[in-house]
């Protein structure tokens, strides 16, 4: 990637980074803590945040290690054949890294994360535990199950906290939420234009600090960097245009590492990026609840949701919108929903003509050595393709 | 490969278990229920052969699936995974399955089972299924393996979800599922559902669960009368004729063989010295040589907490569709390996190491099986807390090349002079 003209004064930027540094022990999570607030961990896109927002608590996202991190602790409670984001998760728990936690909710997503939450539960001492059943379809029936899910999260809460949340609550966190979700849309078009005025990896750092900090103030500084980056002049380019897809992944220095060779991130389908902020809570025709339930069930899919195919189509989609030269899949080893989907994905994207380069990681992968080398004959490769 | 070859790699499996079970006749020592064990597997795999022939609908489908519905359609199951591995064992091609499902592109950290079946798909190696039928019970492997086998066959297929906790939402949902499928299903085969045969199936499946705890009971016993070789076969009668009267007639032969070998105060093996629990399954390339060495060393196993202990509960024939629900609820492998890890999963451990007064545990950890290796540390920590110690090895339950059954016995060995010594 080359650029030019790029500020290094992005002044939201950096606040995002202060957050992402220290996370996820973070000034202010501490000071809500010292306020008597409640702070809850969530694990999964398919946990609705708003619930958990409306009842007066933090919601932040469990995360581990954004470095490679021998996980000795990991391994040994969740055995070496789980994700290593699920065992770097557990680790960091194990370490007291969330100790502040008042509660953990969790959806029965993937085996990875439903262990996680099991060993986390047996282990560690959090006053409140919730897992949701999400199911893998997106029929009539599934949204009722998943409805009847959500308002049971609602129930345990109001039971634990002894306090009512109301829809008032429920669509005042709604619309904190879907503002979220439209300022990050229209940070994603910024990166539709051939020389975007913020990199994959910058991008990547907002991304993080969404899921960590109050919502409310991570939306004021996204405004602000918004118009920071309409006035800044940068303009990033690239040998060429890449969508990075498959496993969790909030490292920015993986995307870093792809850019430095050359490589221009501009698009993802990451549970971390794109998946989390896509498609807002629609609450015309729909009760608050109603609404958060059909939009989690409905969201841009796991790979663990059937049929595959509405997947595929999105990310063709996005591929297309964002004028992507080659897919870059980086999957964890052991995480077998996004794995399984490699032989039909490639079909999918190779009948459309985009090249794809699947690539086995660990979580916090920095993306050097062996990564490094094949990232850059797959750029090689686009390169010849495109004379 | 023609359609003639398929039929003819099915019937090396017909052939095989006829053999074996010529072979048993011939040995006084063979327990009856193994002949007929045998036998009804050369039968399902000659109704797998005929099914086109006979103009009937072939359905493959995966594990843990409510085949009493195929049962009552006049439809033929096929077992994915049993069958890919029945083949690949006695045609000795562990290494061209996986290496065909590698060729596909999927990871080997994809469960093995799996990754061959993608491979006996890709290679057009067994019959060709009209549907593929599958669910997510037992794991993001199951869930996933439906749609490759629908691109790689050209069938049309069914994904049944199966909820992951135990509510009446929950189970409703299950219910509506499996409406829908049987809908699927007659649309696809012509035929009508018949309730009548299906309601017969659930009142065998009932009394089938029973005799399932009655012989968990019968295991009871000191010494305990069945061997690690009989454990396997017990499984595959709920997986391959579940609600049968085959299944019925099978169990209530190892029950009476049981009994007998209790009253005659003998056990599994010559001379009991070692009682164990099982946890997880052991690779099944070695259960001949593991049944040689656990005689040898007078080790048993006694109780198969995650794959023998059926929960509590009973099924209703006057409410067929309700029951095939229900009892995917009541199957030992969903409490333990499938929904949340609840106090009842791990209390059913420390039950059965009293109620079976185990010496020791053995967790055959699987690679490719994550969310049952999850559990190895809090299971390990539960034993230790009654003072039974357990054994982890780790191992792949297909493919020999994962691990020696060298390495095994020695392991094996030193765990049994540790049990020893204690």
């Amino acid at each position: 990637m080359t650029y030019s003209n790029v500020t290094d004064k992005l002044i939201n930027l950096e606040r995002f980074r202060i957050v992402n540094r220290s996370f996820p022990k973070t000034e202010e999570i501490l000071d809500l803590k010292r306020q008597d607030r409640k702070v809850f961990g969530w694990l999964c896109t398919y946990v609705p945040e708003e619930i958990i927002h409306a009842a007066g608590i933090l919601p932040v996202r469990i995360t581990g290690y954004t470095q490679e991190t021998e996980l000795d602790d990991g391994s040994a409670y969740l055995y070496i054949n789980n994700c290593s984001f699920s065992r770097s998760c557990l680790q960091m728990g194990l370490k007291g890294e969330y100790d502040y936690l008042d509660g953990l909710v969790a959806g029965s997503t993937c085996d990875g994360s439903r262990r996680l939450f099991d060993l986390w539960q047996h282990y560690l001492e959090v006053p409140f535990h919730h897992m949701l059943t999400v199911p893998r379809k997106y029929t009539e029936r599934a949204h009722k199950l998943y409805y009847e899910q959500v308002v049971m999260l609602k129930e345990h809460l109001e039971q634990h906290l002894d306090t009512e949340i109301t829809d008032e609550a429920l669509l005042k966190s709604i619309s904190v939420y879907n503002e979220s979700r439209e300022l990050l849309k229209k940070l994603y078009q910024l990166r539709m234009v051939d020389k975007p005025p913020i990199s994959g990896a910058e991008t990547m750092e907002v991304l993080n600090a969404s899921q960590r900090m109050p919502k409310e103030q991570f939306n004021q500084y996204l405004r602000e960097l918004l118009d920071e980056l309409a006035v800044s002049g940068n303009e990033y380019r690239g040998r060429s245009r890449l969508m990075v897809t498959g496993s969790v992944m909030n490292n920015p220095e993986f995307i870093r590492s792809i850019e430095e060779l050359g490589g221009l991130v501009v698009t993802d389908e990451l549970c971390t990026s794109t998946r989390y902020w896509s498609d807002p809570v629609d609450v015309d025709n729909h009760s608050p609840l109603e609404a958060i339930s059909r939009r989690y069930l409905n969201n841009f899919p796991c790979a663990r949701m059937v049929p595959s195919e509405r997947r595929f189509d999105r990310i063709l989609q996005m591929a297309h919108d964002y004028k992507v030269d080659g897919v870059i899949s980086q999957i964890i080893r052991y995480c077998v929903p996004y794995a399984h989907d490699i032989p039909l994905l490639t079909d999918r994207l190779e009948k459309a003509g985009i090249p794809i380069l699947a690539l086995d990681v660990e979580y916090g992968t920095s993306g050097s050595g062996q990564i490094s080398t094949r990232v850059q004959a797959f750029l090689e490769m686009l390169e010849t393709r495109k004379k | 490969m023609t359609t003639a070859e398929h039929k003819s790699d099915v019937d090396t499996l017909v052939r095989m278990y006829r053999m074996l079970a010529r072979m048993n006749r011939s040995r006084p020592e063979a327990r009856g229920s193994q002949t007929l064990y045998f036998n009804l597997l050369a039968e399902y795999y000659t109704r797998v052969s005929n099914a086109h022939r006979d103009g009937k609908l072939l359905a493959a489908h995966t594990v843990f699936f409510p085949t009493e519905i195929l049962y009552a359609m006049d439809i033929v199951p096929m077992h994915t995974e049993m069958t890919t591995w029945l083949h690949a064992l006695f045609l000795r091609e562990q290494a061209e399955l996986l290496a065909k499902g590698a060729e596909l592109g999927l990871a080997p950290e994809i469960c093995s089972p799996h990754r061959g079946v993608a491979g006996i798909f890709a290679m057009d190696a067994i019959p060709h299924p009209d549907v593929i039928l599958w669910s997510n019970l037992i794991c993001d492997n199951t869930a996933k393996a439906g749609e490759l086998m629908m691109e790689l066959s050209n069938s049309p297929g069914f994904f049944l979800d199966n909820p992951f906790q135990d509510s009446p939402g929950e189970m409703d949902y299950l219910v509506g599922e499996l409406e829908e499928m049987v809908h699927f299903l007659e649309e696809k085969s012509g035929r009508k559902m018949d309730w009548n045969k299906l309601s017969e199936m659930i009142e065998h499946t009932d009394r089938e669960i029973e005799l399932y705890r009655e012989i968990s009971e019968l295991r009871k016993a000191v010494p305990s009368p069945m061997s690690i070789v009989g454990y396997l076969e017990l499984l595959s009668a709920d997986y391959m004729f579940p609600g049968q009267p085959e299944a019925l007639q099978y169990l209530t032969l190892l029950r009476d063989e049981l009994k007998e070998t209790i009253q005659e105060g003998k056990g599994a093996v010559s001379q009991e010295r070692f009682r164990l629990m099982t946890l997880f399954v052991p690779p099944m390339y070695m259960i001949s040589s593991l049944g040689n060495l656990f005689e040898e060393k007078g080790a048993v196993s006694v109780v198969e907490p995650m794959f023998t202990r059926w929960s509590e509960g009973k099924l209703d024939p006057d409410r067929p569709l309700e029951s095939v629900a229900k009892k995917s609820f009541l199957i030992p492998e969903r409490r333990s390996m499938y929904g949340p890890l609840s106090q009842q999963a791990l209390q059913d451990i420390t039950d059965s190491a009293e109620q079976y007064k185990i010496d020791g545990a053995i967790y055959w950890a699987f690679m490719g099986c994550r969310h049952t290796c999850a559990t190895i540390k809090v299971m390990k920590d539960l034993l230790n807390e009654i003072d039974i110690p357990m054994l982890t090895i780790d191992c792949d339950i297909v493919d020999p090349t994962i691990t020696s059954e060298e390495e095994v016995r020695d392991k094996l060995e030193q765990f049994f002079e540790m049990l020893e010594d204690r």
